[in-house]
């Protein structure tokens, strides 16, 4: 796989993760382990949810070649699970988003 | 230095801090009252030389650390994995090989030490004056008077701690867990004058 795609296949520029997790340890801890990460050059968590004993988190983890099975190593490490991978952006650049006439009229 | 890091994000993770803080009071406190309780005892008896005391003060520290250390063990690890398995419903994998599962096996560890160490050190420290009876540094009633006040000092010292963690008065409270000891102590020698 590595060899198949070569330097592509740590290419992942950016990466937003569905997280859950105990409170403890807590987001700061979190992301402080994320950052220190070969690769990653910030770290941003949000708590969406806080439930009795987790609490649900939306991870974005950026730099320029993140390795995704480093960083979900990371997270079980500290007691989270990914839930979904809600977005990835990889490659030379970060491609952001675009807004469609489709999407507008759906929201309509 | 990373491994003292390590510890101490499980102590944070685990949350044994109080726990452990309970453990060290209370089984302190037994450590102390329990050495006062021989030493006195054997003083009221008519001690026949410092080895008794010593031996008699040596047996019940042992026995009180192994209790506190096996006790202090099983029920933290009874805890800690009550708690863990409610956490592992709540997310639905399993977390012993996360830092969140080896924080509360360690939790079980710390508390063990501390709930063991506590009263064989206090005990412990209380039959010093008769081990150094045993080199002829002081006589057998010195030492009792001393190991008397040590108890009573230890004893002191665990309320004012416990003052400064509930940020009341220290003094109050030292002088509250004394009167234990004053209590234990005055009934022995009333029942000697008796």
């Amino acid at each position: 796989m590595l060899r198949l795609y070569g330097r592509r296949s740590k290419m992942i520029r950016r990466l937003v993760l569905d997280v859950l997790k105990p409170h403890k340890p807590n987001v700061v801890e979190l992301s402080e382990a994320l950052s220190h990460l070969q690769g990653v050059e910030g770290v941003n968590i949000i708590i969406n949810e806080i439930d009795q004993q987790v609490e649900n988190a939306k991870v974005i983890v950026a730099g320029i070649s993140i390795s995704f099975e480093e960083v979900k190593k990371k997270l079980e490490e500290l007691g989270a699970t990914i839930h979904s991978i809600d977005e990835v952006a990889a490659g030379k650049r970060i491609v952001e988003e675009v807004m469609t006439p489709q999407d507008s009229s759906a929201r309509m | 230095m990373k491994f003292l890091d390590k510890l101490k994000n499980y102590i944070k993770i685990s949350g044994v801090a109080p726990i452990s803080r309970r453990y060290f009071v209370m089984n302190a406190f037994d450590g102390a009252t329990t050495v006062l309780g021989v030493v006195v005892g054997a003083y009221v008896a008519g001690i026949p030389n410092e080895l008794w005391v010593i031996w008699s003060g040596f047996g019940a520290t042992l026995a009180m650390g192994l209790s506190g250390f096996a006790g202090s063990y099983m029920a933290e690890e009874a805890e800690g994995a009550k708690r863990l398995n409610s956490l592992e419903r709540s997310m639905l994998i399993g977390l012993k090989d996360s830092v969140v599962g080896k924080a509360s096996h360690f939790a079980s560890l710390w508390a063990a030490i501390i709930g063991g160490g506590a009263p064989a050190l206090t005990g412990g420290v209380c039959l010093i004056p008769f081990l150094l009876s045993t080199k002829g540094l002081f006589s057998i009633s010195l030492a009792v008077q001393l190991s008397v006040a040590l108890a009573l000092s230890i004893m002191f010292l665990l309320g004012v701690i416990l003052g400064r963690i509930s940020s009341r008065n220290m003094l109050l409270h030292g002088v509250k867990m004394l009167l234990v000891g004053l209590i234990l102590t005055v009934i022995f020698f009333a029942l000697k004058l008796s």
